[in-house]
């Protein structure tokens, strides 16, 4: 403890100063400098709202630590011996505020947010194929196969395979992790299947929703219009559905989720 | 190794371009980089254990059959919706390698770096994120086997004399000899932009397409000097590229004509063209008199551009697989009256109905060349868009067309609202709208303006162009040479343009108000503050 005293200690202001533009900084370190992919701006003001009322409040948590802050800025009205200070701050104060104004009237043209949910909660039930499907209980048909004809599986799988070749690799990728050839040129960008948040996450049932009735069938709040997915029961078949969903589970390793212990 | 993927990224960023300190460092990374790969390659070629074919054929099975096939004979399930073609392993052709002309047997590196950096601008992805070095050796192993050549010693290296460096003596002589006796524009066009004037086929009776020298990520094997020497003098095995150094051919060059070559070709690079992934936004500039008329006006070049990638239409039925134009650039200007959008894309074969020779080069079935420009007919409330295909029922669109002509019809301008791909179009009187258009086509690329009033008399059917609001804007184009008509095309999904508006004086007026209003408070603070302190 007694190390620490000597260290000449820095006014609670200037802590403030500090701590808000240290988080600021490292902000713009992380992504703009080591990730090349800066936060838009209007994203980064709400981070940087959050910051400063998290910072103001810690700072002024007790009646005497709210004192140690706005004492100094008190002083400089009241005391006749900063009165040049002060002149100098009454000044540039405004200044900013001018400044800031001014850039803030400057027309915009960065392109404005577009947030989507990307596994919006599906519907209870839903109409593919001309019939009713009970998501909550749906499962994959070829599943059991898996323990109880491996062989017959297998088939299935390369089945499934075959359909992802013929229709999906263009925009999720041979390697399905949604770098296709065209993959850049679309907005969203394709899922990537080997990531541990996409369908790792998810149960067959949601997939095969998504896959038949593709962006048009997306709930609003994930912006069907943008999503290029096609409507996949225009294309393929039940069967064809199920089969690649199997592909997409064997190829990346991953264990669709379950409702139950079955 | 990693040049290809280097060079790609610099492209891509465009941060090769333009910054000098960082492409200089970035160059002198890559340089290292490379020798250090050269000095380990060598090094490992000879540690390491020559690959297992057998553990190959397992790799095989699992990452390559869906495309090149169970026989390796490029007749994967995928084979006839790729373009180019997955490769026939039992031909023994390998396009990227480094061993010469008359020697058949590529080295192990080459096939290695094939896999591990993959084909740019085909369906061949890297595999270098998913297969280690031993994996990739052994592959190789197992498919040298495919063609018989898993006894054979491998090929001579070509010789690459001394490396004549980047300069505009050895780019001008190099352009000379692009030139000369058409040798090298006879295929990849004066521009190098590969436009055809013959329809070549490669061995095995597929169409190709000479490279777009002015696209350098398109390049399977990279841009750098290096590899473009290394093509220009293997030639492209099973097509039609000879090679430029082949004993037997009265055309061979010598080592320093063909680095002359390659430094041209690097030098081709139409930088500008690049389709940068945060650019999304066309910024219109306003004009103080008329928008131009033609696509070759120069004053379209004030306006700042923005190029996207074209994706082919595998959305609604009828679904396209095998597009040939992949990029398009965008401009806008607009004065108070008028709106003008010129865009350029570039097009290896003018399309023109009824003409022999264009029907000579092209796919069965000639139809126009088209480009149509998409804007939802009202402004989206909040972020809600009208689909990005053809709009919906609830969201119509207008889209803009353009078609090239035929020999017995002149260009065409036409004007369609649309409610989705199934729904109802309706063909409306572009005239009538003041919707006009023109075109060029020069040396592989089309230039297209078209026009329009801001405003027209039917809010309800015509979208109302506005300063400051970013409206949602799509394209499509059509190659008629490429079989390319109705529902087969390429097209984009929404970007935005944005009319930006000028400020005028209201920024400085508020910026004003602000400073007087902070002070006048700041005197009150420290009237009363002092005030207090005497009392």
């Amino acid at each position: 403890m007694s190390t620490i005293k000597k260290i000449p200690k820095i006014p609670r202001l200037a802590q403030v100063v500090l701590v808000i533009g240290g988080i600021y900084t490292g902000f713009w370190l992380i992504f703009d400098l080591f990730l090349g992919q800066p936060i838009p701006k209007s994203l980064m003001g709400m981070y940087m709202f959050f910051v400063v009322t998290g910072v103001l409040m810690v700072f002024t948590a007790t009646e005497e630590s709210t004192r140690q802050l706005v004492h100094p800025i008190q002083a400089l009205a009241e005391d006749p011996a900063r009165r040049r200070w002060r002149n100098v701050v009454f000044l540039v104060v405004p200044g900013l505020v001018a400044m800031a104004v001014f850039l803030q009237m400057q027309p915009s043209d960065e392109a404005p947010l577009e947030l989507r949910s990307i596994h919006p909660a599906p519907p209870s039930s839903v109409k593919i194929f001309g019939k009713r499907f009970d998501l909550m209980s749906l499962k994959n048909p070829y599943r059991h196969l898996q323990k109880d004809d491996p062989e017959q599986f297998r088939e299935l799988v390369t089945a499934g395979g075959e359909v992802y070749i013929r229709n999906c690799q263009y925009c999720h990728g041979d390697k399905l992790d949604g770098k296709g050839p065209y993959a850049q040129g679309l907005n969203p960008v394709p899922l990537n299947f080997q990531d541990i948040g996409t369908i790792a996450q998810l149960q067959e049932s949601f997939l095969f929703w998504r896959i038949a009735t593709g962006g048009p069938g997306l709930p609003k709040e994930a912006t069907p219009w943008i999503s290029s997915m096609p409507i996949w029961q225009d294309f393929l078949s039940e069967e064809q559905i199920w089969q690649v969903i199997l592909y997409l589970y064997d190829y990346t390793g991953h264990q669709p989720r379950s409702w139950g212990h079955d | 190794m990693a040049t290809a993927e280097f060079n790609l990224r610099d492209f891509q960023s465009g941060r090769g371009v333009g910054q000098g300190g960082t492409a200089v460092l970035r160059r002198t990374v890559r340089l290292i980089a490379i020798s250090l790969m050269l000095l380990i390659g060598l090094t490992a070629t000879s540690a390491f254990s020559a690959g297992d074919a057998e553990k190959g054929e397992q790799i095989y099975v699992q990452r390559c059959t869906l495309c090149h096939g169970e026989d390796g004979d490029g007749m994967g399930p995928a084979a006839e919706r790729l373009n180019p073609p997955p490769r026939d392993f039992t031909m023994a052709q390998y396009k990227i390698r480094t061993t010469a002309f008359e020697e058949i047997v590529p080295v192990d590196g080459d096939l290695v770096r094939m896999i591990h950096d993959g084909m740019p601008g085909t369906a061949m992805p890297g595999w270098s994120d998913v297969l280690t070095e031993q994996d990739i050796n052994d592959l190789v192993a197992f498919l040298k086997t495919l063609a018989g050549l898993e006894e054979e010693e491998p090929g001579q290296i070509i010789d690459f004399g001394a490396q004549v460096p980047i300069s505009p003596e050895s780019v001008e002589a190099g352009r000379k000899l692009f030139h000369e006796d058409d040798r090298c524009s006879e295929c990849h066009g004066q521009s190098g932009k590969g436009d055809a004037v013959k329809k070549l086929k490669d061995d095995s009776g597929y169409r190709t397409w000479p490279r777009n020298l002015t696209k350098p990520w398109t390049f399977r094997g990279s841009n750098d000097p290096r590899d473009i020497f290394t093509r220009i003098t293997t030639g492209i095995a099973g097509t039609q590229m000879p090679s430029f150094d082949d004993p037997a051919s009265e055309g061979r060059l010598s080592i320093e004509q063909r680095w002359n070559i390659a430094n041209y070709v690097n030098s081709l690079a139409k930088t500008e063209k690049v389709v940068r992934p945060e650019n999304i936004v066309i910024r219109a500039t306003r004009v103080a008199g008329p928008v131009p008329v033609t696509p070759e006006d120069p004053q379209w070049q004030e306006a700042p551009s923005s190029t996207f990638l074209l994706v082919p239409q595998l959305i609604t039925p009828d679904r396209f697989f095998t597009p040939s134009n992949d990029t398009i650039t965008v401009r806008a200007l607009y004065n108070q009256d008028e709106i003008g959008f010129h865009v350029e894309w570039d097009d290896r074969t003018r399309s023109i109905p009824g003409d022999g020779a264009a029907k000579k080069i092209s796919e069965p079935g000639l139809s126009e060349d088209a480009v149509a420009i998409q804007l939802p007919v009202t402004l989206p409330v909040g972020a809600e868009k009208p689909y990005f295909l053809h709009g919906d029922s609830r969201h119509p669109v207008n889209l803009w067309f353009w078609r090239s002509g035929s020999t017995t019809a002149d260009p065409s301008v036409s004007l369609v609202t649309a409610r989705g791909s199934a729904g109802e179009t309706t063909a409306r009187d572009a005239d009538a709208v003041g919707l006009q258009g023109s075109g060029s086509y020069h040396e592989g690329t089309w230039q297209v303006v078209l026009r329009r009033s801001m405003t027209t008399a039917d809010p309800a059917e015509d979208l109302q162009f506005v300063e400051g609001a970013f409206i949602p804007v799509a394209f499509s184009a059509w190659d008629g040479s490429n079989g390319e008509r109705d529902s087969a095309h390429t097209l984009t999904t929404w970007y935005w343009l944005l009319l930006k508006p000028q400020p005028g004086n209201t920024p400085w007026l508020f910026a004003g108000f602000a400073f007087v209003l902070i002070l006048l408070i700041e005197i009150w603070w420290a009237r009363t503050a002092t005030r207090r302190a005497r009392s």
